[in-house]
């Protein structure tokens, strides 16, 4: 059993114990008031159970207000309203109680002297003085009758005495008179010799008597009639023997005697309850003050035990309320009553329902957006355009990762920050937010088209629109996608080229050889005919032309491989084996040129085109040694590394030189046909270098390094499928 | 609240100040009470018991009685017999009652055996007391009712109450004993 089942039961037992007690009390006062033996018995376990309820009412009174003193401590709901109601209960009560009991005490004070006033207490005793003084007067008459009866038969005895006593008891009717000697003996009676014997003279008599004095007295011997008792000696007279004496009872008449016993009876009992005033009143005081405290005892935990009853429907609903106002909508009440109280209680409840209903409604919903905000943020993370949500101040709310892959920046950890922020690393996301600031500067909320975005390593240009977002008012967000369109416009830009190209090939190679061989001819017939000065004149002229004609052809050769774009044949090959081969053969070729190689060993086989990539390398070695030519300490240097970047593995090959590197301005067009800084360059090189990697779905940027010098960068995907990725990534 | 509990306080602040004023007052019941001497023998198959008993004397008492206060004299006898892992067995339990008052009118001390219906009048109180206070063969039990083989114990106490009270009165005054007195028991074992 657990200590609340114990403190419930302890609890119900005192509840008992008193109720126990106090009728029990109350039945033992009863009885003891039928049967005095029994009372002096009993009175101290009627004190026990007396003391024995007033505890059990006092512990529980105690122990309910302690619960309610502690409730109001520790600010339990409710506790205040119940504080004051059992106040105001309590006073209720308790107010007009001690009222009655002042008054009541006062009533008792004054009913009880009352009884005793000094006039009964004159009267009574004017009445005994009249009795005494009527009994007085027959006590002398009847002591003076048998003083003469003594001296009449004084010197009398045997049968002249009886004789005697007889006429004087004839002349004295309800006396009763007897002669007795010294000792008490009777020598004779006034009734003869059949006559019953008196009883025994009383010690009082025979001593009255022995003392030479006459005897009188009023006696009640129980029969309900007094009587007065007299004696006198006999010896007064001359030759009496001593010791000799007459008692003479005489009845006193019935009127008297009843008066004197009324007396004597309203004495004794002024007497008694005269006696028991004090404790009488003292007792009232006690009783009624015990009755007063049981009472008040009684009532207080009455409205203690009302008030919290009452109460507790409403502690009932501020911790609903509390609860409610914490999120649990799961609360019932318990209904009360049928009554106002039981009605707003079963408002609470509904309102409850309703809001827990409401609340579960407003989860689905909840949950029903988050699905669709799931499936959007997958369609938009699967998106190949970028996707960014900024408010009026730049703030970003939401980015996709496509973003965060055209931009460089990783935007995802961004949302929240200004997109101004920390920009300065870079470029190409400050050029975005210096366009981006721009527009929303010029008032511009709407808007479609191109950004080209500066960088030295990988310049691009983007397609982007902007539009504000719906019902946010004035300070509306802006909702901007974009697209990298560079590998597009490259595309394009190829593919003009190409066609020009094609053209030039097709339009300018097809007359190139009769000049060529026009002018040989030409040279072959003049030759013999003309002087030393005019020969020399047509061999150097048919000379230019037929260089001139070679040059032409060789550039219409570049062009027309510029232009073709042959099926690139896969294979898996080893890309560092590639690019240690070809070290090997350019630092053969020149070995001036100092060519460093350094390879990823993580980096393992490419899915691409061998031969095509074997061009790059060649394109590019042969471009670096160019540029180094009259360079001191030239130097190369070939990297290839495994780059494990989003969104597919990459290999990355880097050729860099210390030579003079691009010039500014061209550093921006560097891949585009016909761009060169060197004079007998035909700017195909670079060229045909992109439109391999783009073929391979590669990416390649040019830069000048700090330290002096120029790097190629080139990030092939390492295969088909991570290229269809990269590719998709770029559409 | 807090004014209930001023009153209660209050309450029962004054309750012992109550009790204390009344033990402490001049009782005419103080004084000398118990029982001198007792025995008791068997006469022709009854137990007799004979005691002396000293009742309480004094000029208050006198005064008390004058002043009409009838005294309740009663004598309670216990003839038991002890048990050793019970309570002891009761075989007899008796009260003698006698009632002691002034006769006003007639200047004498009344004495009255209740049960006996009989009434002696003496003209002092120290004559009544006396008389009251001598128990001549009171017969207690019938010797067959007590066993010879056991050993019975007799006891004997003598109490005094005043007054003349209704009982009802009475009632009220449970909590107090200054209305009578007891002896202590006097006890001995019948020998036979």
């Amino acid at each position: 059993m657990d200590t609340r089942a114990l403190k419930r039961w302890g609890l119900r037992g005192l509840i008992v114990l008193g109720c126990g007690a106090g009728v029990w009390a109350l039945l033992l006062l009863a009885h003891g008031a039928e049967n005095s033996a029994d009372f002096n018995r009993r009175q101290p376990w009627i004190l026990l159970l007396n003391s024995c309820a007033v505890l059990a009412l006092g512990v529980l009174l105690t122990r309910k207000l302690w619960q309610l003193y502690r409730d109001f401590r520790n600010h339990v709901p409710g506790s205040r309203l119940t504080a004051r109601t059992v106040g105001m209960f309590g006073t209720l009560v308790v107010v007009p109680l001690l009222i009655v009991y002042l008054f009541a005490l006062e009533f008792l004070n004054y009913g009880i002297d009352s009884w005793f006033r000094i006039e009964i207490k004159h009267g009574l005793n004017d009445a005994l003085m009249l009795s005494r003084s009527a009994l007085d007067l027959r006590l002398h008459e009847q002591a003076r009758r048998t003083e003469e009866i003594a001296r009449a038969i004084a010197g009398l005895s045997g049968p002249e005495l009886a004789v005697r006593l007889d006429a004087t008891r004839r002349t004295t009717p309800g006396a009763a008179i007897t002669v007795y000697d010294s000792a008490g003996r009777v020598l004779s009676l006034s009734g003869g010799p059949g006559a019953a014997l008196p009883p025994a003279p009383s010690a009082g008599v025979l001593m009255q008597i022995a003392a030479g004095r006459d005897y009188v007295s009023l006696e009640t011997p129980g029969n309900g009639r007094a009587q007065i008792v007299t004696a006198s000696p006999l010896a007064r007279a001359a030759g009496v023997p001593p010791g000799r004496f007459v008692l003479v009872d005489y009845a006193v008449p019935t009127e008297l005697s009843r008066l004197a016993d009324a007396v004597q009876s309203a004495y004794s009992n002024y007497g008694d309850m005269s006696a028991a005033r004090r404790p009488l009143k003292i007792s009232f005081m006690l009783t009624l003050t015990l009755v007063l405290l049981i009472t008040m005892l009684a009532a207080v935990y009455g409205a203690v035990w009302s008030a919290q009853r009452l109460t507790r429907p409403v502690k009932d609903l501020i911790a609903g309320t509390r609860a409610v106002g914490k999120g649990d909508f799961g609360t019932r009440l318990p209904l009360p009553s049928r009554d106002e109280m039981g009605f707003l209680v079963h408002s609470f409840n509904d309102m409850t329902k309703r809001l827990r209903r409401s609340r579960e409604e407003a989860a689905l919903s909840r949950q029903a957006v988050e699905r669709e905000r799931e499936r959007l943020a997958v369609i938009l993370s699967r998106l190949s355009s970028g996707v960014l949500v900024v408010d009026a101040q730049l703030q970003l709310r939401s980015a996709n990762d496509a973003a965060g892959v055209i931009l460089g920046s990783d935007l995802a950890s961004r949302v929240g920050q200004g997109l101004t922020d920390g920009v300065a690393t870079n470029s190409l996301l400050a050029g975005f937010t210096a366009a981006l600031r721009a527009r929303l500067a010029s008032g511009e909320r709407e808007w479609r088209e191109q950004l080209p975005l500066k960088d030295e390593a990988d310049p691009r240009v983007l397609l982007w629109a902007g539009t504000p977002l719906p019902d946010d008012g004035p300070e509306a967000g802006l909702v901007i996608v974009f697209d990298d369109v560079t590998a597009l416009l490259n595309a394009q830009r190829s593919a003009a080229w190409g066609e020009v190209a094609r053209r030039l090939a097709h339009e300018i190679k097809n007359p190139l050889t009769p000049i060529q061989l026009s002018a040989e001819q030409l040279r072959r017939a003049l030759l013999r005919g003309l002087d030393t000065e005019h020969a020399r004149i047509l061999e150097r002229a048919t000379h230019t032309i037929v260089q001139q004609v070679d040059a032409i052809k060789q550039m219409v050769d570049a062009f027309s491989e510029y232009a073709r774009a042959p099926e690139v044949q896969l294979a898996r090959f080893s890309l560092n084996q590639l690019a240690a081969e070809m070290v090997e053969l350019y630092r053969l070729q020149d070995p001036g040129v100092e060519i460093s190689v350094e390879l990823d060993p993580q980096l393992g086989e490419v899915e691409a085109d061998r031969g095509r990539v074997r061009q790059i390398l060649a394109n590019l070695l042969s471009n670096a040694i160019e540029a180094l030519a009259g360079v001191t300490g030239a130097a190369i240097s070939v990297r290839t590394r495994w780059v494990l970047a989003a969104p597919a593995a990459q290999a990355e090959i880097t050729v860099s030189d210390n030579g003079p590197g691009f010039r500014e301005d061209i550093l921006s067009r560097a891949f585009d046909p016909y761009v060169t800084s060197k004079a007998r360059g035909t700017g195909l090189g670079l060229a045909i270098v992109r439109r391999i990697v783009e073929e391979h779905g590669g990416r390649i940027s040019a830069e000048n390094l700090v330290t002096g010098g120029a790097r190629v960068r080139i990030l092939l995907p390492a295969s088909v499928e991570r290229r269809a990725e990269s590719r998709r990534e770029r559409a | 609240m807090a004014k209930s509990f001023v009153v209660i306080r209050l309450m029962l602040g004054v309750l012992p100040l109550l009790a204390t004023a009344v033990a402490h007052a001049d009782d005419p019941l103080d004084g000398e009470l118990e029982i001198r001497s007792a025995y008791a023998v068997p006469s022709r198959g009854v137990i007799m018991l004979s005691a002396r008993v000293a009742y309480p004397r004094s000029p208050l008492l006198s005064g008390t009685l004058k002043d009409g206060v009838t005294l309740s004299l009663d004598l309670e006898c216990v003839v038991s017999r002890h048990r050793r892992f019970w309570l002891d067995a009761e075989a007899v339990n008796l009260v003698r009652h006698s009632e002691l008052s002034y006769q006003v009118v007639a200047d004498r001390y009344l004495v009255r055996e209740v049960d006996a219906g009989t009434q002696e009048t003496f003209a002092t109180l120290e004559a009544a007391l006396a008389h009251v206070g001598t128990v001549e063969e009171w017969p207690i039990a019938v010797e067959a009712m007590l066993p010879s083989d056991e050993e019975w114990q007799i006891a004997l106490r003598a109490g005094v109450r005043r007054g003349h009270m209704p009982d009802a009165l009475r009632a009220l005054m449970f909590w107090s004993d200054a209305w009578h007195r007891t002896s202590e028991w006097y006890t001995w074992t019948l020998v036979r």
